[in-house]
């Protein structure tokens, strides 16, 4: 504001109301460029999730996939020993088994499914890597995750850095620690999964629907 | 707005300075949204996903493990069971399931969904697994 501090200098003797007047004008323009910071953000904002709202959807949408197919099969294979049973076996001790475990893994996959839509609004939980290969994909430039020690524990451990020439081109990316809760839901597919092939030897069912339930375990 | 006025045309730089702000506010902003897109709409799509994974694991489970149960039976009756629970497998694994813009996404889990209560009514199984039938499937913003 070099321009209007120079007129102040030179105007000591003017009337007051001049001066008033400028730093009328000052105030006004500070005012008009504050908020073409704020329409330029906003506008910039806007922009920004309009093109990345699908791909994150997309991301998103791979990665449940990818964890629910086990515990969905689960369930499946299950349900068509229960009906099998019922059917071929009424009576039998094994009916109560089966029930059981489809329980359990139906209650697994209701916790999971409503764990994800409480994350829904919810600060970020996704991983740097899942947002740096989207942003990547997008034809953004990054320049680092801001989190080098790999030693952050809160997800609002973020850094903003700056190229040489001043463009912020980095974006601001959530860090998590190594450790995350997921970790207890996996192992508690892996031991219904046990469970189950267990239960599939002890009812002397088809060695197919073992390996197969081998095969989901060790995807 | 104080280091470049001393080079370039102070003029220019008042009436640009306009410009100028809203350009780089925006350039921010757009790294700003482009992270919360990515977020927000991951987490929706993960839910979809998880929901439509479910939905389709449980019937290839389902018709899997029936296949496994009747397939040493010879029976004209078995095999025709046999026959419609292949079918529904196969339906299934006909078409992505983890690409949400996949073009018939929507017609294919129809066409699994109904197949499913053929397959129910024909091993005589009450259909009383409507709670998926009903999940909506999808999709894209």
């Amino acid at each position: 504001m070099s321009w209007v501090k120079s007129v102040t200098v030179d105007s000591e003797d003017v009337f007051d109301e001049d001066v008033n007047d400028i730093i009328l004008q000052n105030k006004e323009w500070n005012n008009n460029m504050g908020k073409r910071v704020k329409d330029g953000y906003r506008d910039g904002v806007d922009a920004g999730k309009d093109a990345s709202l699908q791909r994150g959807f997309n991301i998103g949408y791979r990665e449940g996939v990818e964890q629910m197919v086990a515990v969905g099969q689960m369930k499946g294979i299950l349900s068509a020993l229960q009906c099998w049973c019922q059917l071929e076996h009424p009576g039998s001790p094994a009916f109560s088994s089966i029930s059981h475990l489809l329980q359990d893994v139906s209650r697994h996959e209701e916790a999971q499914i409503e764990r994800m839509k409480m994350s829904i609004g919810q600060p970020p939980t996704a991983s740097v890597g899942e947002i740096t290969e989207g942003v990547e994909d997008m034809g953004m430039e990054h320049t680092d995750t801001g989190c080098g020690g790999g030693s952050c524990s809160k997800t609002d451990c973020c850094k903003k850095e700056q190229t040489p020439n001043g463009d912020a081109t980095s974006l601001q990316t959530p860090c998590q620690s190594a450790t995350r809760p997921s970790f207890s839901a996996e192992e508690s597919v892996e031991q219904l999964l046990k469970s189950c092939m267990d239960l599939v030897v002890e009812l002397g069912l088809p060695e197919e629907l073992f390996r197969h339930l081998q095969q989901l375990r060790s995807a | 707005m104080n280091s470049e006025s001393g080079k370039e045309d102070p003029f220019d730089s008042i009436l640009m300075a306009d410009n100028r702000f809203h350009c780089e506010a925006y350039k921010e902003g757009l790294l700003e949204g482009t992270r919360q897109g990515l977020l927000e709409g991951m987490s929706h799509g993960k839910t979809h996903g998880a929901r439509l994974s479910t939905e389709m694991g449980f019937y290839y489970g389902f018709a899997f493990g029936w296949k496994c149960l009747l397939q040493n039976n010879t029976d004209a009756k078995s095999k025709k069971r046999l026959k419609t629970l292949e079918t529904l497998t196969v339906l299934i694994q006909r078409f992505p399931h983890d690409d949400p813009q996949y073009a018939t996404l929507l017609q294919d889990v129809e066409k699994v969904r109904a197949k499913f209560r053929q397959v129910c009514s024909m091993m005589n199984v009450p259909a009383d697994f409507r709670e998926y039938v009903n999940v909506a499937a999808g999709m894209s913003f």
